[in-house]
């Protein structure tokens, strides 16, 4: 089975005021709502669902929408509500839904139907994306006490699968959840879900993974070299476990910047990639909670970035604050940008150096016009990915759904005997 | 003030006991068990002193044992009843308040009098508690002590021969704290103040931050009868900022 492309974009909100950054602000959580226009974010839902029905005719074999709350960085607050104008409104990708935060749904069969109706729109198109949410999200938006995060996700995850794969009504006596008669209408079309399970390196997540066999996700936008010393410690953690070391069921997340020509990527990208990073402006005391991360993993990850350092921290500050070039923001491996045979080179490398079968592309980053993000989808979709369709070709896919695999297939046959009967 | 262990079913918890006397059970603050602490050995003097570190704090375990606040409470009841002491007075710090009074609601024949310092446990809409893990370090001091440089005469229960770091330690007791305190402290303790029976001291430091001096109006309101205390120069750990106005205020209450 051949290496997946999806599409997808953080819904980040793109007239907060220049100095955003120097103010102070938190761009999570806390942040003034008298900086948002909401006839202007109709406008820009508007842009996004048009981006990625595009998507979805230019070859991608996924459209992923992502769960966040009360911040600008990503207005998302519900997945599930994108996901479906897709559902109805697309024919081929998969609708990846990565994810919904399970302990935020009560009752958690709320994400089990409704991924189901998506299911059953897209005839079988579905992936499910299970979350932990981020500290900010899930412990201080919605005050979930961080001990009881996992446990919490866990009791969901149970319930929602075997909501889906019952026969019969069924009694739920959880310690969250307690209900009489689960028994969800509609069901999925797809025997199975394929279920990805994103996280940020704690080991608990790896083990879950490798023991269910999900997809997982190391869903970073800092790139290669960033990601590199976690997502090494990841696989050689799964290869010491026994567990599946397949790159279909690895995803990984990475800003593209695609155009005619190198001159023009930096001309047309460059300060969409600065507001991207500039104006997430992450408070310290949002981003960690006592609890959220358990002591053991803490121990691992601190052991992983220091038998294998990646990006230095006063490269990461300077990408944060927008204070790189272009191409340094290139070379460290927070964008892969520039033609689309620069492009496709870089992919591969990167696919290969991560053992990565899924990724997920941002086509749209910050600020940028929609205009430009549709050329990106574009040229990444018909001059990138058909390129790269050899990588991984020898392994099975089992995270990926039927329909959407058959049918973005069909369609890339018919666009490349389009081309042949053009010539 | 001597540290030791004891298990109580499912927890085996660090215990400093010391002293003769009437019996005193003390409950620590949200961020940790102040150790063999100068305020406890003074108190030590008149009394015999049990100083249990709640499940989850520290190195005292069975922390997954507990669903919700109840299960702490009938713990601390077994904790308590196998001392074989009778009712003995319950001082109760901060997070360690809400859990006094509790005990004091679920065991009302073991318990005498209760002290409360800077108790948690109450929530007025009109003057909302600060969040107390969002504060950074600067401004949790600023928020706890009446005088920050006093910070430094805090003692600990911390102890790096049990292998993790401070920074350790703190994660470990403000995870468990979390449970109780996350994102309101504010696990019932209102609806039920109606039947705690003890006769009860509400202690405030002046300068308390984070439970500040008006929430005696309501403690007063949910407890007619309690006796309520200032104390001045003295934020949310008063024992440690206003050690003689603590320790003469509670051997005055509890005679």
């Amino acid at each position: 089975m051949k290496m997946k492309f999806h599409w997808f974009a953080e819904a980040t909100y793109p007239h907060l005021p220049d100095d955003f950054p120097e103010r102070g602000l938190s761009s999570w959580v806390n942040t003034p709502r008298e900086l948002m226009d909401p006839v202007k974010v109709g406008e820009m839902y508007h842009m996004f669902i048009r981006l990625m029905q595009q998507a979805d005719r230019d070859g991608f074999d996924g459209l992923a929408v992502n769960e966040h709350h009360q911040t600008p960085f990503a207005m998302t607050p519900s997945p599930n509500l994108l996901a479906a104008a897709l559902a109805s409104t697309t024919q081929n990708a998969a609708i990846l839904i990565i994810g919904d935060s399970l302990a935020l749904y009560n009752p958690p069969t709320r994400v089990a139907e409704e991924m189901a109706y998506m299911d059953c729109v897209t005839g079988g198109r579905v992936i499910a994306g299970f979350v932990f949410g981020t500290p900010m999200d899930s412990v201080f938006a919605y005050g979930n006490p961080p001990p009881e995060l996992r446990d919490r996700f866990h009791e969901a995850r149970k319930l929602i699968q075997r909501a889906w794969d019952a026969k019969e009504p069924f009694a739920f006596n959880g310690r969250y959840t307690k209900l009489r008669y689960v028994n969800t209408w509609p069901k999925p079309v797809q025997e199975k879900i394929p279920i990805w399970v994103p996280g940020s390196g704690s080991l608990e997540t790896w083990d879950l993974v490798i023991d269910e066999n999900y997809c997982y996700g190391h869903l970073s936008f800092s790139g290669l070299h960033s990601a590199k010393p976690m997502v090494d410690a990841y696989w050689d953690y799964v290869e010491k476990r026994g567990g599946d070391m397949n790159p279909h069921r690895m995803a990984f997340t990475q800003l593209i910047c695609c155009a005619a020509t190198d001159a023009e990527a930096e001309a047309k990208y460059y300060e969409a990639v600065r507001y991207f990073y500039r104006m997430n402006t992450l408070q310290p005391a949002f981003t960690m909670a006592p609890g959220y991360t358990s002591i053991r993993s803490q121990q691992a990850m601190a052991e992983h970035i220091k038998n294998s350092p990646g990006l230095k921290p006063e490269d990461r500050a300077r990408a944060q604050k927008g204070e790189m070039s272009f191409w340094e923001y290139d070379d460290k491996g927070y964008i892969i940008a520039g033609t689309p045979q620069r492009v496709r080179q870089r992919v591969r490398d990167l696919a290969k150096d991560l053992r990565i079968g899924q990724l997920i592309g941002c086509l749209h980053m910050g600020d940028l016009v929609e205009e430009v993000a549709g050329e990106n989808t574009y040229l990444f979709g018909n001059e990138v990915i058909p390129h790269l369709r050899d990588l991984w070709a020898d392994q099975p896919d089992y995270w990926t759904p039927k329909v959407s695999q058959q049918r973005v297939a069909a369609r890339a046959q018919a666009a490349s005997a389009a081309k042949v009967a053009a010539q | 003030m001597i540290p030791g262990r004891k298990t109580v079913g499912d927890f085996d918890v660090r215990v400093w006991t010391g002293g003769a006397g009437s019996p005193i059970l003390y409950l620590h603050g949200w961020e940790q068990h102040p150790g063999s602490a100068p305020f406890l050995q003074r108190l030590a003097r008149t009394h015999e002193v049990i100083a249990p570190e709640c499940p989850g704090y520290g190195t005292s375990t069975g922390f997954e044992h507990l669903h919700d606040l109840q299960d702490l409470i009938l713990y601390t009841r077994e904790l308590l009843a196998s001392y074989g002491k009778g009712p003995v007075d319950v001082i109760g710090h901060s997070l360690g308040g809400m859990f006094a009074a509790e005990l004091a609601i679920a065991a009302p024949h073991l318990v005498r009098r209760l002290v409360l310092a800077a108790p948690y446990g109450l929530w007025m809409d009109e003057h909302p508690l600060p969040d107390a893990f969002v504060l950074m370090p600067d401004a949790l001091a600023k928020a706890q002590w009446h005088d920050p440089s006093k910070a430094a005469d805090e003692t600990s229960a911390f102890d790096p021969a049990a292998g993790d770091s401070a920074a350790t330690y703190r994660t470990i007791n403000l995870t468990t704290a979390s449970k109780f305190m996350w994102p309101i402290p504010d696990r019932g303790l209102t609806r039920r103040l109606r039947y705690l029976a003890a006769p009860t001291l509400v202690i405030h430091g002046e300068s308390d931050g984070l439970v500040p001096p008006v929430y005696e109006e309501a403690w007063a309101a949910g407890l007619p009868g309690v006796k309520t205390l200032r104390i001045a120069d003295a934020g949310h750990v008063p024992m440690v900022e206003a050690e003689d106005a603590f320790v003469t205020a509670v051997n005055d209450f509890l005679g």
